[in-house]
Parts: C-alpha cells; sequence; structure tokens
C-alpha cells in the first residue's frame, strides 16, 4: 500500500486486517504489538512459538474483583492463575477504607432503616449524571444484599456493630457497612485465604505485558513478566501464558498513574496527591484499548473531599471528615468562616466546591460529634496525636488557629445548631442526623480538607455478563473485566462504599462467566 | 527477516558488553565484586577499588559481628541500616551460601529462608509490639506476613515500605 493510497477498502475493518494485519503477520512478531494504534479494530497478535505455561482462566489483579473472580471460577472447576504485578497480594483494595454499601443488609435491619434497591440505584445515578450504564448500576444495587451475603457467610468476613452503620455522602439512607477493622484488607485477606483453600494461589511481582489476540477475534493468551520489579517496565523474564478460556482483566483503576491521568484530566497534575496505592496505573486498561476494548468515561477521575493535606495517602482524616464533620459537624472556608456547600453532597460537588475556593476547607466538630469517628479504634487519638486533626478548648480558639474570623464561625455554627431544631438545613439542605446533637460541647475538634485523586470511574465497556465489549459494540470473546478498570458503572461520580461492592459483584460475574466459557486447544 | 533481527540483537549485545568492560575497567563505575568466598571483615576482598572504611578505622580483617559492636553500640555509632544487611550476616558468620546455596547464579531469596533462622513472623511482631509510632512487624493490611524483604535488603540499602502511603518514620536496619 502505497502512502496516501487510502481508499474506502482499506478503511474498512476487514480490508484492513487483509492489508496491514496481513503485512504484520509476514514482518514477524514484533510488529504484531505495535502497528495498530487508534484503528477502528485492532489487528491480531502474532501467536507465540511455544506457550511457557496453560491455564483455564487468567485474572490481572489480586484486590476484591480479582481474587472474588479467581474464587468464583475455581469453584466452578476452572484452573485459575492470578497475577498480581506489585510485591504484595490485594492492590489498592487491601489498603481501602473497607465499607461496603448494601441494600437490606442485618445492620440496616437491626437500626430499622428501610431503603431498597431502586432507592439505591436512584442515588447511583443521580450522582452519576445519568452517565451510568444503567444495566452495570441495577446489576450492582440489585445483588449487593448477595455480595455481603457472600462476604459474610462464604468467606467470612466480620462487619462492625449495627450502630456503625454509616451515613455516606449522596446515599438517601444509611447503608454503608464497615468492616470490623475499618480496611478493605478484611475482605481481600479473607478472598485469598478462600482462594488458597480451594487450591489457588497468587504470582506477586508478574506484570501482564501483553494481550494476545487471535486473528479470530479471540484473546488466547498473555505475554507476562515473572520476576518484575514496580516500575521498572523491562525488569523480569518474559512468557507466554495459554489462556484456554478467558482473561479477566482486574487491575484496578489510575489514580497514580500521571501521565496518563493527564492525558484525560490535564489538570490532575504530578502535585495532585492520590489516596491510592503506587502501583495504580493504566498500562492494563491502555492494553485493553489496544486490542480493541472501547473506552468509557475515562476522564471521570474523582477526588475525595474527605482527604487531608497533613497526612499522606488515604491516611485516617476521612474518617474523622465522614462522621463527625460531615454528618455530625460543618465545613467551613476558613476565608469567610461560612459553610459553601452541604457536607452530605456527592464527592465530586463536594471536592470540585473546595477546589473553588483555593484552600484547604475546615471541618469541625465537637466532643459529641467525635464519638462517631469510624476507622480502627483509637482513631481519633492518633489524628490528634500526628497534628492532622486538631483539638481545642473553645472555637475561638479554634478560629484563631485556622485565621478564621470568629464571629462568623460563631454563626455558622449556631445556624446549623438551629437547624437541628427545627430539622432544615435552611441554607444547604443537608439531610441532618436525627440522633445529632448541637455543635457546642468542648473539646472541639478541626481538620483540613484539600481533595486528593482517588478513584476514576471511566474504563474499559463491559456487559452485565462482565465480558468486555470491543469498538465494534461486540463482546471480545475471551476477555473480562471488574471492578475499578471497567467503566460505565459510576457514570460521572461514584458514591463511598459502592466501589467494595461493584468489585466483589462484577468479580463474582466475571469468574462465573469465564468458567462457562467453552475452551480452545 | 527473523534472521536479520537476531543478528543485530547479537551485535548489540557485543557491544554493550565491551562497553561495560570499558567502564568497569576504567573504574568510572565499579560495584563492589561479590566473592562469595570472603570473609565478613575482609573489605577488601570486595572493595578492590576504594577502601570501605577509613584509615583511621582499625583493621576489620580478623573482625566478626560481636568484635563490631565492642566500639558500635546501640547508643553510640550505632550500625543500624548503616551496612548493608548482608555484611552483618556475613560478619555474623552467616555465608552467602547459606541463604543463596552452592550457587553460581544466585537466585533471590525467600522469606522462609529467614524465618527459618530469626523465628515465627508473630513472634518478631510481640517483640516489636512497643515500637513507636508503631509496631513495624504488623499492620491491618498484611497482618504479620508482609515479605521481610520487602524492607529488609540484604544487597542495598534497606527501605520503609510503609512509608509509600505513611509517615511512620522507622529507622530499617
Amino acid at each position: 500500500m502505497k502512502k496516501g493510497d487510502v481508499t474506502e477498502k482499506t478503511l474498512s475493518r476487514r480490508g484492513f486486517l487483509k492489508t496491514a494485519g496481513g503485512a504484520a503477520a509476514v514482518a514477524g512478531f514484533a510488529a504484531g504489538g505495535l502497528g495498530f494504534p487508534s484503528q477502528a479494530q485492532a489487528g491480531p497478535d502474532a501467536l507465540p512459538k511455544k506457550w511457557d505455561e496453560t491455564c483455564d482462566v487468567l485474572v490481572v489483579g489480586s484486590g476484591f474483583a480479582g481474587l472474588a473472580a479467581a474464587i468464583e471460577a475455581k469453584e466452578a472447576g476452572a484452573s485459575v492463575m492470578v497475577l498480581e504485578k506489585m510485591p504484595t497480594h490485594g492492590g489498592n483494595s487491601i489498603i481501602n477504607g473497607g465499607v461496603m454499601a448494601v441494600v437490606g443488609s442485618d445492620m440496616q435491619e437491626a437500626r430499622g432503616i428501610k431503603d431498597s434497591p431502586d432507592l439505591m440505584l436512584a442515588d447511583m445515578m443521580k450522582a452519576g449524571l445519568d452517565m451510568n450504564y444503567p444495566e452495570l448500576a441495577k446489576m450492582v444495587a440489585y445483588q449487593s444484599k448477595d455480595a455481603y451475603d457472600w462476604c459474610k457467610q462464604h468467606i467470612g468476613v466480620k462487619f462492625t456493630d449495627p450502630k456503625m452503620l454509616l451515613h455516606m455522602g449522596g446515599h438517601t439512607v444509611a447503608r454503608s457497612c464497615p468492616t470490623s477493622i475499618y480496611s478493605g484488607s478484611e475482605i481481600v485477606n479473607k478472598e485469598l485465604a478462600k482462594f488458597k483453600e480451594l487450591g489457588g494461589t497468587v504470582t506477586t511481582r508478574t506484570y501482564l505485558e501483553k494481550l494476545i489476540r487471535h486473528a479470530n477475534g479471540r484473546v488466547v493468551g498473555a505475554q507476562i513478566r515473572t520476576g518484575y520489579r514496580f516500575p521498572d517496565a523491562g525488569s523480569g523474564k518474559v512468557k507466554f501464558v495459554k489462556v484456554k478460556k478467558g482473561v479477566v482483566l482486574a487491575s484496578g483503576g489510575f489514580s497514580q498513574d500521571v501521565a496518563f491521568r493527564m492525558t484525560q484530566a490535564p489538570n490532575l497534575v504530578a502535585e495532585v496527591n492520590s489516596t491510592n496505592q503506587p502501583g495504580a496505573t493504566a498500562e492494563v486498561l491502555k492494553e485493553a484499548f489496544r486490542v480493541g476494548g472501547n473506552p468509557v468515561q475515562v476522564s471521570w477521575i474523582q477526588l475525595g473531599p474527605w482527604a487531608s493535606p497533613d497526612e499522606k495517602g488515604f491516611g485516617l482524616a476521612p474518617h474523622f471528615a465522614t462522621g463527625p464533620v460531615f454528618s455530625y459537624g460543618i465545613m467551613v472556608d476558613p476565608k469567610t468562616g461560612k459553610r459553601f456547600i452541604s457536607e452530605l453532597a456527592d464527592r465530586k460537588i463536594r471536592a470540585d466546591a473546595i477546589i473553588r475556593t483555593g484552600h484547604a476547607a475546615i471541618g469541625i466538630s465537637d466532643d459529641e460529634g467525635q464519638k462517631s469517628c469510624g476507622g480502627p479504634p483509637g482513631t481519633v487519638g492518633k489524628l490528634v496525636e500526628r497534628g492532622v486533626v486538631k483539638k481545642f478548648d473553645t472555637l475561638e480558639e479554634l478560629s484563631k488557629a485556622y485565621d478564621m474570623p470568629y464571629a462568623a464561625v460563631k454563626e455558622s455554627v449556631d445556624n446549623y445548631n438551629s437547624y437541628l431544631k427545627t430539622g432544615t438545613d435552611k441554607e444547604f439542605g443537608r439531610y441532618l442526623q436525627p440522633d445529632a446533637k448541637p455543635i457546642e460541647k468542648a473539646p472541639f475538634y478541626a481538620v483540613r480538607l484539600w481533595p486528593k485523586v482517588h478513584h476514576t470511574m471511566g474504563g474499559v465497556q463491559i456487559n452485565t455478563s462482565a465480558q468486555v465489549i470491543g469498538l465494534d459494540g461486540k463482546p471480545i470473546e475471551g476477555l473480562y473485566a471488574a471492578g475499578e478498570v471497567a467503566g460505565g458503572v459510576h457514570g460521572a461520580v461514584r458514591l463511598g462504599s459502592v466501589a467494595v461492592v461493584d468489585c466483589l459483584v462484577f468479580g463474582r460475574i466475571a469468574g462465573k462467566s469465564v468458567a462457562k466459557m467453552k475452551a480452545w486447544s | 527477516m527473523e534472521h536479520r533481527r537476531k543478528k543485530i540483537l547479537k551485535a548489540a549485545f557485543t557491544l554493550s558488553c565491551a562497553f561495560l568492560l570499558i567502564v568497569l575497567g576504567s573504574g568510572l563505575w565499579a560495584a563492589p565484586k561479590l566473592i562469595q568466598s570472603a570473609k565478613g571483615g575482609n573489605c577488601a576482598a570486595c572493595h578492590t577499588d576504594q577502601p570501605a572504611l577509613s584509615q583511621s578505622h582499625p583493621d576489620t580483617k580478623d573482625m566478626n559481628l560481636e568484635a563490631c559492636r565492642a566500639c558500635h553500640t546501640r547508643e553510640n555509632m550505632d550500625l543500624t541500616g548503616k551496612l548493608p544487611a548482608s555484611h552483618m550476616h556475613l560478619l555474623g558468620g552467616v555465608s552467602c551460601e547459606a541463604c543463596h546455596g552452592k550457587t553460581n547464579k544466585p537466585e533471590e531469596t525467600p522469606m522462609e529462608k529467614c524465618v527459618a533462622c530469626h523465628g515465627p513472623t508473630a513472634k518478631l511482631a510481640e517483640k516489636t509490639k512497643d515500637v513507636k509510632p508503631t509496631n513495624p512487624h504488623t499492620s491491618p493490611h498484611y497482618g504479620t506476613e508482609l515479605d521481610c524483604n520487602l524492607c529488609h535488603h540484604q544487597h542495598k540499602k534497606s527501605e520503609n515500605y510503609c512509608a509509600q502511603c505513611h509517615s511512620f518514620d522507622f529507622k530499617t536496619p
């Protein structure tokens, strides 16, 4: 094909595969992986001369979704390999706050809270600006209870006492169930134990370099690197894995991939911190795109409004912000001393509002409010000890410490206290907790809040069977995705505590679907 | 095509080897050799390029870890974090072979080897339960089962793996 010789025929998919794809096959292996950027459909990959290993199901990632898929596939009788590029299992899930949104949990029941899957779905769609794929969001809302029961009964996850059930931003009712230790590790480690009990293993420091998509369209294997040392791209030893049923991508989001996230949201520069582990990068997602997966809403990146600039990563401040500040206290702009947004609005609205002020917001609570702080035992004490949360005898001292106009702060507190009496937040229409007490009991507490990159809603398109959907609108045979790497469940904004349940619901679906796939040979 | 590619690769490999030799030979960059038979106190056996210790340091040739600790106590001139852990091992009488086996191509050492001598991780965590700001040997994430090698490197400076996300100020031996 001469340069400039672009005809309708060569641009059509079939024509493209025949000409360019054919040329690549002749040119040998090197061209196979590189030659097809941004075309309507990726070309076929050259098959290796020899497969080093064989399995039915290859799972990429060992967080909530990956291990849920691995367990389901294994229980359905498939041979399963789980790859983890980092030196430790669990991905971002193992440092996650461990809170799961569930409709109809025993915790809700004990608290007498009425809820329904449709209500949760409506909350998800509202926060998601109706950009959610409704059929995907529906799976999560309708199967949350099933996933919760699976956690409790099948893998032995422990949750807190019902009185600690959380009402998180954007949810109409309290439905967020914390694990006993306020960490996703309670779920991930129990999943891993279950998977091991079934005879499975997670191979750490193993990197997915390339998916191998056959000329017939099916993903048939993968090129991996064992003994990989994050983040050295060339480290480790190349191996080829023949995958007879399918690959499940459960590689998480890309909050820590500054270069890639800036291609989607140029304002998220390196100086914007993230709550995620360093391995939350985009290479597997990009690989899904390269083999023809359809990108969905990739630029919708969530920042957490409960993060403190005075500690690293996710930290402990989110526990303090969620209960004592957002549910039982107030958040003010230090410049004006006034509230500026509903403390229970969804994450995007709150984070955007804080960023618009141009400086960290101040969360305020008192001795009553601090009792609602979640997190591991002693969280408030630890936060105070580390100087992330500060303690004051009077509201005046508190105002002074952050250079805030005391009169305005006092007025904001008084106003909020009066709303508790009437039951209506006249300024921002925030939901007021029925058991909330006025902010008046010393000591008073304060925390600085400045958003951090937390979750990437976008990803590769999937259907309700967790199959990856190609640019042609059809499932890519042998390729599945679940959890943060998949897009569409949350639309524009993910609600707090819905990631865990999303990962578990779709991880399990992916595992069951892939196990049913007919093996090739 | 494939043949030609192989040829190019081969040439490139030979060239880079030659370059490496020149660099090493010229002393521009010379990592210490890892002489497996060297005794722990015999610094010069591996550190051929530059002396590892100052001239005023007593001769270490016949020293073991205990001898080092005659001067280097916890309170005074503490060696913690100063000396790569492999050196501590060697000085303490643990040879290269003890961890890597008898081989010309030493492989990475799995954690089981560490535990075989140092004892179960749960016991270790119990021993360090009062370390501030928090016990480094247990966490809500990994319990006591985080791989020793993630912090305690043997052939390079040890690190504080927790520091990826936390501000714990550990001094890692």
